[in-house]
């Protein structure tokens, strides 16, 4: 009778470990794409079915678990917007409206499939706890569930090289396991100061037929931040950070 | 730099119809070329930062309008012409803005100019609408003097608690407004824990002949600020002004995200001996001074279709009540009767006198509703952005009703199309309006 309680607390703690497993590697993962804190140039390119595109410039800042930025440099029409989150709180500042609005993650400031979450992308291991791991010959295959109702995805499958710990695929999903969308990591780049790590993002969507969203890095660098400078009454002042 | 190869696509010149070829060529253009063979590049050093910046937009803005002409501000406007049932306008706008960036400092100037030919004539006006001089010797600090639009408050359509700002049109809430000149230091600190972000932003507003004399008494020195915090994913701002050119004011305001795509807001304002003017339907001005309290609760939300919902109530409690409208538009319409009978335009000019003093401005009442719905790309028509507002008028029935189509398949070129119809019976805010309808298209080009 003994026995049973004894195999139910190794269970408990084998299944506790394989998770802490799973959370170290998923923070590494984040840790391989970005510095903790970062700026980085990017260009989003919106692709039709028939070719016709529609591109945007922005220069993101980056810092800790919480704190994104992002400022659109390029087209004229958007030049001076800039993006802010914090944590579960989104914000958009348009020079034309001249105070910040409050945005939500499920909407696209620039169209297109990449939403807000995906342009302002918190650390995986910030939103996402580990569920299940599972490994193929080069591949590492997490199983990440939403640690809350406010993150975009309910669920998500990250598809990771196994050598380089670097993001390959995702899939995300509804809390029903409904796919909504994929993201490809491709063209692995070395940034210098020791960042290497795919320098596109694409994106496609079973819910938008045809159209592919693509994502574009350069100038990525690590750089420290104040605070401050992720609070809304900086964001006409992102300019300044170039 | 990197490379990325997408699908052929081709804009074909159609052959048999050569003729039209300009017209297929205009089309291309409007709706968009597709890329042949296409690359995407990225050197993000085209985009490397100028010590300066310049930009800014020109605006084409025809108008036709449908007039009621059994209106009360119909025939206030146009009691000695005969305008017709339907009027024209050409209206243009270039608004630049250039900065320059220098260390700490940094200068910001934003010029609009406006052309309007209407029914009333002719006119042109450069306004400089900001122009401040910006230091920042470290992140938590600003301090700024110059010309500046502040815009506070978390309401779309209105802001009550908007004590340094003009009042923007609840129409057209998201245009630039022209800015007073005052002096401003922004300190701010983030913390962690519930308490993310704790900001004060005190401003000197001074109001003397030639200097702000438009914001209201001259000869006083203003001071007001605004403490915000981000507390518990709420942002709150709690604000004052002071000083004798208008009543003291206090304010507070709120906005929250209850779940990713559904939004709350709310501002409270109270005005301490606001001076208001009224008129019977005799004519008889008076004059009282009372406390207000305006405020305005909101929500926006985000549906599955991507349909975005903003709803706002406005509670404007200097706003008149329904009699004394009513008195103003009786009064008015026995000044054109008397204007009719014996050419004596007196009565109209003091319903004149009195329309500029706040019966003719936007929303002069108390209860107003508003909403608006904008589907973003219906039928997988893209950059077509359709939307619908309301503007209710609670206390007396009447309202606007405004269809508009915004159309961005040009990078940088901007072409919204609106209609307003006004309805409401006579003696409503919306029925006595010069207009019945409106149709109006915007051309943008942004450079």
């Amino acid at each position: 009778m003994r026995t049973l309680p004894a195999l139910i607390l190794i269970l408990f703690f084998a299944l506790a470990a394989h998770a802490q497993d799973g959370e170290a590697l998923l923070q590494r993962i984040d840790r391989n794409l970005n510095p903790e804190s970062y700026e980085s140039y990017r260009k989003l390119i919106n692709i039709e079915p028939d070719g016709r595109t529609r591109e945007y410039v922005l220069f993101s800042v980056k810092k800790g678990n919480d704190k994104v930025a992002a400022l659109f440099v390029s087209p004229a029409s958007e030049k001076g917007r800039s993006t802010l989150r914090l944590g579960d709180n989104m914000w958009l500042y348009m020079p034309g409206v001249g105070k910040p609005i409050r945005i939500t993650s499920l909407q696209s400031v620039v169209g297109g499939i990449f939403n807000n979450s995906d342009i302002l992308q918190l650390d995986y291991a910030a939103e996402y706890a580990v569920e299940k791991q599972e490994e193929t010959h080069d591949e590492v295959l997490l199983h990440l569930k939403a640690k809350t109702k406010t993150v975009a995805y309910d669920r998500v499958r990250l598809w990771a090289d196994k050598k380089k710990l670097l993001p390959t695929r995702i899939e995300c999903l509804t809390e029903a396991k409904m796919l909504i969308k994929n993201i490809y990591f491709k063209e692995i780049k070395d940034f210098g100061g020791g960042i290497v790590r795919p320098s596109v993002i694409e994106t496609d969507s079973p819910l938008y037929q045809g159209y592919r969203s693509v994502m574009i890095f350069a100038g990525l660098k690590a750089r420290e931040f104040a605070d401050e400078v992720f609070t809304q009454a900086n964001m006409p002042n992102l300019e300044a950070l170039r | 730099m990197k490379r990325i190869k997408t699908k052929n696509s081709v804009c074909y010149y159609p052959r048999r119809f050569r003729d039209w070829a300009w017209l297929w060529a205009l089309s291309c253009w409007l709706l968009g070329t597709p890329s042949q063979g296409e690359e995407f590049t990225f050197d993000a050093a085209e985009f490397e930062k100028k010590p300066y910046h310049f930009g800014g937009y020109a605006e084409l803005r025809p108008v036709l309008s449908g007039l009621d002409r059994d209106a009360a501000l119909h025939r206030l406007r146009f009691f000695a012409e005969d305008g017709g049932r339907t009027t024209v306008e050409y209206n243009g706008r270039l608004q630049i803005e250039g900065d320059l960036e220098q260390g700490i400092g940094r200068a910001f100037m934003r010029l609009n100019s406006d052309y309007d030919n209407t029914a009333a004539g002719e006119s042109f006006k450069t306004t400089v609408y900001d122009g401040y001089l910006s230091l920042k010797p470290t992140p938590n600090l600003t301090l700024e003097v110059g010309k500046k639009s502040l815009r506070w408050g978390t309401g779309y359509a209105w802001n009550p608690v908007a004590f340094l700002g003009r009042a923007k049109d609840p129409d057209d809430p998201e245009l630039n407004l022209e800015g007073f000149i005052l002096a401003s230091v922004s300190w701010i600190k983030s913390f962690s824990g519930p308490l993310q972000t704790l900001s004060l932003s005190p401003v000197l507003l001074p109001v003397y002949d030639g200097f702000n004399d438009d914001f209201g008494e001259t000869g006083h020195l203003n001071i007001g600020g605004k403490l915000y915090a981000l507390l518990a994913d709420t942002d709150i701002d709690l604000l004052f002004l002071a000083g004798g050119s208008g009543p003291n004011r206090y304010g507070f305001d709120f906005a929250r995200n209850l779940t990713p795509n559904f939004e709350i807001h709310g501002e409270f304002a109270y005005l301490r001996n606001v001076r208001k003017r009224f008129l019977d339907a005799t004519g008889l001005g008076g004059e009282r001074e009372e406390d207000t309290l305006s405020y305005l609760i909101g929500l926006r939300y985000l549906t599955e279709a991507e349909t975005t919902w903003i709803v706002e109530y406005y509670h404007n409690g200097a706003g008149f009540n329904r009699e004394e409208m009513e008195s103003f538009y009786r009064f008015v319409n026995r000044g054109y009767e008397t204007f009719l009978a014996t050419g004596d335009a007196s009565g109209l000019e003091r319903a004149e006198n009195a329309g500029q003093g706040g019966y003719a401005r936007m929303n002069p009442m108390r209860h107003y509703l508003y909403l608006r719905a904008g589907q973003k790309e219906p039928f997988d028509i893209l950059y077509f952005n359709p939307a619908v507002t309301a503007i209710i008028n609670l206390a007396d029935g009447s309202f606007s009703l405004s269809p508009e189509v915004l159309y961005t398949a040009v990078t940088n070129l901007e072409l919204r199309l609106k209609t307003t119809f006004l309805a409401g019976k006579r003696l409503s805010e919306f029925g006595e309006k010069q207009n019945d309808w409106r149709l109006e298209l915007r051309m943008r080009y942004y450079f």
